[in-house]
């Protein structure tokens, strides 16, 4: 009798654990919705608003889509964002990436951008990612202070390299996707 | 007063576009980011740091684990910005290459799995707010972008190392000898490895 007592506590007491665990997760997740997502909702589509309604929205098409539609106009973007001067100031909280993905997106929607071009575009707007944040996230990782005197430059430099050969990548990977739109 | 009255028209309209491509946003994104978030966030949750922290001490011991694995493991589990700590298993001289790598997958993982960099999503979801506009799936661009994801973290891990190997044994050389560079490079490269290994070996210890 006692035998079951037990291996019915321990079963309760383990789905109660676990029970918790799931919980804890749905709080975790509605709380970072409302931190962090529908903050950013708001402003996109604020500025999606305005840019759509008031016609600045052909200035972008005339402008940035066909730069964005080819890839040399944006390897052309990719090496502009990774210039080591500018990539620090473009790449805080990934506020122009997402802007700049935005309205590729809404030129993509209108059909200015062939769908294919929406791989190398996730790369050639983002070669900056991080940039601003080396010398926290490299004390995160408990570098030492000399560490980080030769990091930041090391990285800034690699992603002149880097940023417009990931896009190169990414338009080779591109190949066969949404073939006809 | 009519100009008046369209001006007014005019600047409600502009909010009230904003206000239906929010309401897209919210029906279109959220639900299934929500129900996939708390599903991620729960088996996060259940396998616990400590397990993953034994996965990246093994993982630090090779380039392919280092650049490739722990960047990925890392941002899937501790999420942007705790995944950088992950670089506290590595020798000085790969910190800022792991840095690199992780960082550079905070976005390509989103199309899969958002819960990694949630207050970042339009970096993705921007774009990909096209595709679903044209009528198009996202699994193609979403699995594409993580892929590609991977090999540039992989080559900007190793990118990086030799451009800091090289900072690093040029800071060390005295200014007179700057003509023997390349094979101090050289020369530099192979303790870089033992003082790895030592370095890793006391982070065992840690």
């Amino acid at each position: 009798m006692q035998v079951v007592a037990r291996g019915l506590e321990a079963i309760g007491r383990a789905v109660g654990n676990v029970v918790g665990i799931l919980y804890q997760a749905g709080r975790d997740t509605i709380d970072q919705v409302i931190r962090n997502i529908l903050p950013f909702m708001a402003f996109i589509s604020m500025v999606i608003g305005i840019i759509l309604y008031t016609g600045i929205g052909n200035i972008i098409a005339h402008t940035l889509s066909p730069l964005a539609s080819n890839i040399f106009g944006l390897l052309l973007m990719s090496v502009i964002c990774a210039i080591p001067i500018l990539s620090p100031l473009l790449g805080p909280g990934a506020v122009i990436a997402q802007v700049v993905g935005t309205l590729l997106g809404v030129e993509i929607g209108l059909g200015h951008i062939p769908a294919q071009y929406a791989l190398p575009a996730l790369f050639a707007i983002n070669p900056q990612v991080g940039c601003d944040f080396i010398p926290v996230g490299l004390a995160l990782g408990e570098a030492e202070p000399e560490t980080t005197e030769i990091g930041v430059p090391a990285v800034l430099m690699s992603r002149l390299i880097t940023g417009p050969l990931a896009v190169v990548i990414a338009y080779l990977a591109s190949f066969g996707m949404y073939a006809g739109h | 007063m009519e100009i008046a009255a369209r001006i007014a028209e005019g600047f409600i309209g502009m909010f009230q576009k904003g206000g239906t491509t929010f309401v897209g946003l919210v029906t279109g994104i959220i639900p299934l980011l929500i129900v996939l978030m708390t599903a991620v966030n729960a088996l996060v949750r259940l396998i616990g740091p400590e397990r993953i922290d034994k996965v990246a001490m093994i993982s630090s011991r090779n380039v392919l684990l280092r650049y490739l694995v722990l960047p990925f493991l890392a941002v899937f589990f501790l999420t942007n910005p705790m995944a950088y700590t992950m670089g506290r298993f590595l020798p000085e001289k790969q910190k800022p290459a792991f840095y690199d790598a992780a960082v550079s997958f905070v976005h390509p993982i989103l199309g899969l799995f958002p819960h990694a960099n949630p207050g970042e999503i339009f970096v993705w979801a921007g774009i990909a707010a096209g595709i679903t506009k044209l009528g198009l799936g996202l699994g193609d661009l979403a699995i594409r972008y993580f892929l590609v994801g991977l090999l540039v973290i992989f080559i900007r891990g190793l990118v990086t190392e030799r451009i800091t190997a090289i900072m690093w044994a040029r800071r060390s050389v005295p200014e007179g000898q700057s003509q023997g560079e390349e094979s101090t490079s050289a020369a530099e490269a192979a303790p870089a490895v033992e003082t790895g290994g030592a370095a890793f070996a006391s982070g065992e210890e840690a």
